[in-house]
């Protein structure tokens, strides 16, 4: 059991870092809240991911005095793939981020409030 | 040029896209031709892709010529092939269409309209023509954004709309995300070929069965299957004409395709059916689907909330057809992506034509419009029929393979629930029918100034469209046999 | 509403660590991700693309195009931010 957490703590720390951002989606009824909530989300999934790169004894993906000719061994650095995924994903991210605020400046110039349930109720 | 037809057709909207917003600020009028030559060069590319297909066998594309998994590849097979083309020519009928319609809803932000309706066609594209998990999640990110922009820009309502679109299609493609990220971190690699080929030695891990139930979850989110459709309703009913006519036949079938990728080609079919109860919570949750769908149309006032509702109950009938498991389930479902998309695209191009002419879209106003617009109103009834079932428009020949699925399934209730909704449309379409068709009372002859009543039809470039439109869903009814023994048997894995 | 949110939540929370049991551990050298496609990267990177930053040479080589799938979202998201804030000047009437 103590085995399970001190090897898997990392992962647990990151999905309950993506729930406290899940639940700030679905269950605030502010509209900024639940944009909040989306970011924290997102980050979290890229710190998961990130978190998979690792390796015990690993240096930084990259060759110091790289233009001498000299072996490379592949469990000295740390694996790079899930960086250059996640560096996507931060742009999806802050493009995603970028457009929601923008709706909700829409939403503000038409309805003068950002709680939904106020919202509704103009709607009804 | 014919070798580098699978990357020209999603490279040609993203690179006009770009000319597109550099001319149109220069001048105004540029933008219409040039999106009708984007489409159409794509359009192209995508029936020279169908023909490299039928030819030659599946098509491997390498990007930057570096082999898979290390590199990205686009992999072309029957199923692909089979879905390019229908996108491509839907945007094309949408893009003839939208002119008259977003001169007068959007007048001064055509240019931008213009180059996000390229950019949202390359996402759909890209989704369609990819072989690797990542570059899925990327371009579903392009489409996602372009869609809640066109849709923010709509009428009164739309900005909220869009933002509870945008809250769960986020969750959908996190979820998506999360999805490849634990398939990620118990194989290593990203190509779904490459998944195909590690993940059956996987099948008992915990991390395989979260990653796929995860997928699952996200893709019903962006598909709108039953319990998480609520975005859909509110969004296309008060998107622009134009973009409502553009998402709803395509987003779901996209969404539908990705599921058949997932389940039929990352995962073997027998993890969903035999391992895992997937396939029949799936056709549960469909069945549901299609019922709550013509239920809660039946209630609806306003023309173009209704047929939202009609499109909730189409995502069932795919969803159905993909989870009864075996080869005329499947061919159902693939078969109707085609000819849903072109149900959907007539008649909600219809309703657009009708909010142009005369603006209002409740059920009760539309009296006395067969004599005002009458071959739009044919096209809307040869749509009605075709959802309701009817030969020889193509809706039929789709319910006839997905209730055989459903009879060589054992599934009673599932055929059972397909007539029952075949019932519902009849009677919802024939609602609307009877209104247009009616004479009018004596209080709708104070409204009507004249009693002598003009055709006063859609413009040129919203009617070319619509009869197009109407004219392919007889003809694809008729060919639909041709259609399902050159290629969309093919697309079926096989072992079925 | 809240009541159903935070249940969803934690359900979906507990799926997800029961999913990490099987996961290979956190710094482990030999697990799948390791060993299967990133070692080509990290040891052909001198020789194919003559980066000695790896996550350059996976991000603009190996896997290019994502990276330009990624500066069209930025561009989808700045014309989207353009289409959704514009709004016409209403240019005040000349008094004449």
């Amino acid at each position: 059991m103590f085995d399970l957490i001190v090897s898997k703590y990392n992962y647990w720390i990151y999905i309950t870092l993506m729930m406290i951002g899940f639940y700030a989606m679905v269950g605030k009824k502010n509209l900024i809240k639940k944009v909040i909530g989306m970011n924290i989300f997102q980050t979290a999934i890229i710190l998961f991911f990130v978190s998979t790169a690792s390796k015990k004894g690993g240096t930084l993906p990259i060759i110091m005095h790289g233009h001498g000719a000299h072996a490379v061994n592949a469990a000295s650095y740390i694996n790079p793939l899930p960086h250059v995924l996640m560096l996507t994903a931060i742009v999806v991210m802050v493009s995603t981020l970028g457009v929601a605020l923008a709706i909700l400046i829409a939403i503000y110039r038409k309805y003068h409030t950002l709680e939904e349930d106020d919202i509704l109720k103009f709607n009804k | 040029m014919m070798l580098q037809a699978p990357v020209l057709i999603v490279v040609i909207p993203l690179m006009f896209a770009f000319i597109a917003f550099i001319l149109g600020l220069w001048k105004k009028g540029l933008c219409y031709p040039i999106v009708l030559i984007a489409l159409s060069l794509s359009f192209l590319a995508t029936l020279q892709t169908l023909n490299i297909v039928i030819t030659s066998g599946t098509i491997h594309y390498r990007l930057g010529n570096w082999s898979p998994p290390w590199g990205i590849e686009y992999v072309i097979d029957y199923l692909n092939a089979f879905v390019l083309p229908v996108i491509s020519f839907v945007a094309l009928m949408v893009a003839i269409y939208s002119k008259k319609s977003i001169k007068k809803e959007l007048p001064d932000k055509i240019v931008y309209f213009y180059c996000i309706f390229l950019l949202q066609v390359t996402g759909f594209l890209g989704i369609v023509v990819t072989g690797d998990m990542f570059n899925l999640y990327v371009f579903l990110e392009i489409a996602s954004l372009s869609g809640y922009a066109l849709i923010t820009v709509g009428e009164d309502g739309a900005p909220f709309a869009s933002f509870n679109y945008l809250i769960f299609g986020t969750i959908g493609a996190c979820f998506y995300l999360l999805g490849v990220g634990y398939l990620y971190a118990a194989t290593g690699s990203l190509n779904m070929a490459d998944l195909a080929k590690l993940l059956p030695n996987l099948y008992g891990s915990k991390v395989i069965l979260v990653g796929f139930s995860f997928f699952m979850v996200g893709l019903a989110l962006k598909m709108a299957l039953f319990p998480l459709h609520v975005w859909l309703p509110d969004a296309y009913t008060h998107a622009p004409s134009s973009v409502s006519a553009l998402l709803a036949p395509l987003m779901t079938k996209v969404g539908a395709y990705v599921l058949i990728r997932v389940i039929y080609t990352v995962f073997k079919p027998y993890f969903s059916i035999e391992m895992l109860p997937a396939t029949t919570i799936l056709s549960w949750t469909a069945a549901a689907a299609i019922i709550f769908g013509a239920a809660m149309a039946l209630a609806q006032t306003d023309l173009k909330r209704m047929l939202t509702y009609i499109l909730v109950s189409e995502v069932g009938y795919l969803a159905l057809g993909i989870g009864l498991g075996n080869r005329n389930g499947l061919t159902g479902a693939i078969l109707h992506i085609l000819n849903d998309a072109f149900m959907m695209l007539a008649l909600f191009m219809v309703v657009g034509a009708i909010i142009y002419r005369y603006g209002g879209r409740r059920i009760s106003q539309l009296r006395y419009l067969h004599k005002k617009m009458p071959f739009t109103i044919a096209v809307f009834v040869v749509a009605a029929l075709s959802v309701i079932g009817i030969p020889p428009t193509c809706g039929f020949f789709s319910k006839w393979y997905l209730i055989l699925g459903a009879i060589n399934a054992h599934g009673w209730v599932f055929v059972a629930v397909l007539l029952v909704s075949s019932l519902l449309n009849a009677i919802l379409f024939f609602r609307v029918i009877e209104n247009v068709y009616l004479e009018p009372h004596d209080v709708d002859i104070v409204e009507n100034h004249d009693m002598v009543v003009s055709v006063e039809e859609a413009p040129l470039t919203m009617l070319v469209p619509i009869l197009i439109t109407g004219a392919g869903l007889l003809s694809l009814g008729v060919l639909s046999g041709k259609i399902i023994s050159t290629i969309i048997q093919f697309a079926i894995p096989a072992g079925f | 509403m809240r009541v159903l949110a935070l249940i969803t939540v934690i359900i979906t929370g507990i799926i997800l660590i029961y999913g990490t049991v099987d996961m290979p551990d956190w710094g482990d050298p030999n697990s799948p991700a390791s060993l299967h496609v990133s070692p080509r990267y990290i040891e052909k990177t001198m020789e194919e693309t003559a980066t000695p930053n790896m996550v350059t040479s996976v991000l603009a080589d190996y896997r290019g195009y994502d990276t330009l799938g990624e500066t069209t979202v930025i561009f989808t998201a700045g014309i989207s931010c353009i289409l959704i804030l514009r709004e016409r000047r209403r240019r005040k009437k000349k008094k004449s």
